[in-house]
């Protein structure tokens, strides 16, 4: 599971978060392990069953309120409860004035106390916005990603079956090459694969024979694209005269990364084929079955309506037999 | 030549998955396959658009010919294919 430090919280993130240090910068190596926040308002009345504590503890404007009404002799009181807990720091939104004992915790107990400028729904909003991704699970592939006509295509198999060529084929017609060789992939919400180079190799290719390339300097800004969802796996392989290759497309192959099922297409591979034209042509097809429109199972319905007019028509003569 | 014909038995006729079984069957021999129903001059049984066009309903008569070295027995597999029920798959 990735973690991320308050340190780094804020070195990167302190800015978007409206985020500023007032104590407890002694543990600013504590980190967090997700962007979920916990309001600790029922542990500041001594309630603290089920008490979150690895996640970063949210003062909204009911808690700062709350802690204000206290007589001085409990305010220490209570904020003790939830320092008491190892937790990764406490936020306080908003631009309330902050109750001194706080800022004696935080210090004493080395937890880092922070400040945003915006509220609690902003701050929580914002938090998931730039967060989730670092925690979101993620795979390393090995195969080529494409934006075709708006379409992520995943290329896959094995070494040297020519993924990267059909991907230059691709970014020369006019597509977008995301990433090739490896593949970053991250679970988004609801089950959405994004797919993105690792930033070192950004932006460029190996053709074998030729070397290393740079794609963008070779094609422009149009010729690659930082990240795309990938909705396709189409799985290249060799020949194979023993395979069944799918002849009418009704039945839909599906492969399974990070838990999530994306429709597969094995296209088979031989010397001089135009594999770039199926290409374009199963991204086109996609779009289609993503309107509603299945080409199969409508061709199908309209051979099956066309045999029962027959069978009907058939029907008296054999009456008579 | 080898011929053999025979009666669609599938109450669906011989639609997209059952036309698929067939070319996957008839494509394993080496011989030219060829079907035939009513009006309609011999297909290719080795391709699926042929068969699919040939829209043989239940009770329909289809035709099946090879020509090639093991003609005999492509003829046998396609022909018991076309009037199987296909385990009622289909």
């Amino acid at each position: 599971m990735r973690e991320l430090s308050i340190r780094e919280l804020l070195e990167k993130y302190g800015r978007m978060l409206g985020l500023n240090i007032l104590a407890g910068e002694a543990g600013l190596d504590r980190t967090i392990n997700s962007s979920d926040t916990n309001r600790p308002g029922l542990a500041l009345t001594g309630f603290v069953e089920l008490f979150t504590v690895d996640q970063i503890q949210l003062l909204g404007n009911t808690e700062s309120e709350y802690l204000h009404s206290l007589p001085d002799t409990r305010k220490h009181e209570a904020l003790g409860i939830i320092f008491q807990f190892k937790i990764p720091c406490v936020v306080v939104t908003g631009r309330d004035r902050i109750v001194s004992e706080l800022r004696q915790l935080a210090d004493a107990h080395g937890v880092p106390l922070l400040q945003s400028e915006f509220s609690t729904a902003k701050f929580n909003h914002l938090l998931h916005f730039y967060l989730d991704d670092i925690f979101a699970p993620q795979i390393t592939v090995h195969g080529t990603l494409v934006d075709v006509y708006g379409v992520g295509l995943l290329f896959s198999g094995r070494s040297a079956i020519g993924k990267s060529e059909v991907g230059l084929d691709l970014v020369e017609r006019g597509h977008r090459l995301v990433a090739d060789d490896v593949v970053v992939i991250t679970r988004k919400v609801q089950g959405i694969l994004v797919g993105c180079s690792p930033e070192l190799l950004q932006d460029h290719m190996e053709i074998r024979g030729i070397g290393v390339l740079n794609i963008k300097r070779m094609f422009g800004v149009r010729g690659t694209r930082r990240e795309k969802r990938i909705e396709v796996v189409v799985h290249l392989v060799d020949w194979d005269d023993d395979f069944e290759y799918e002849r009418v497309g009704m039945e839909d192959h599906v492969r399974s990364i990070l838990s999530v099922e994306l429709p597969e297409i094995a296209v088979p591979l031989f010397p001089g084929k135009a594999i770039t034209v199926i290409v374009e042509a199963i991204a086109l097809n996609y779009l289609l079955r993503v309107e509603g429109y299945h080409a199969a199972k409508e061709f199908n319905t309209r051979l099956l309506n066309e045999m029962q007019a027959r069978k009907i028509s058939r029907a008296p003569h054999s009456d008579r037999e | 030549m080898v011929r053999k014909k025979v009666v669609i038995n599938n109450p669906l006729g011989i639609h997209a998955r059952p036309a698929a079984l067939v070319v996957q069957a008839a494509s394993r021999f080496t011989a030219d396959i060829f079907l035939s129903k009513g009006d309609i001059e011999q297909v290719n049984g080795k391709s699926i658009m042929s068969v699919m066009m040939l829209a043989a309903e239940q009770g329909a008569e289809v035709t099946v010919a090879a020509v090639g070295e093991d003609a005999e027995e492509a003829v046998q597999t396609v022909a018991d294919l076309l009037q199987s029920n296909f385990e009622g798959k289909f």
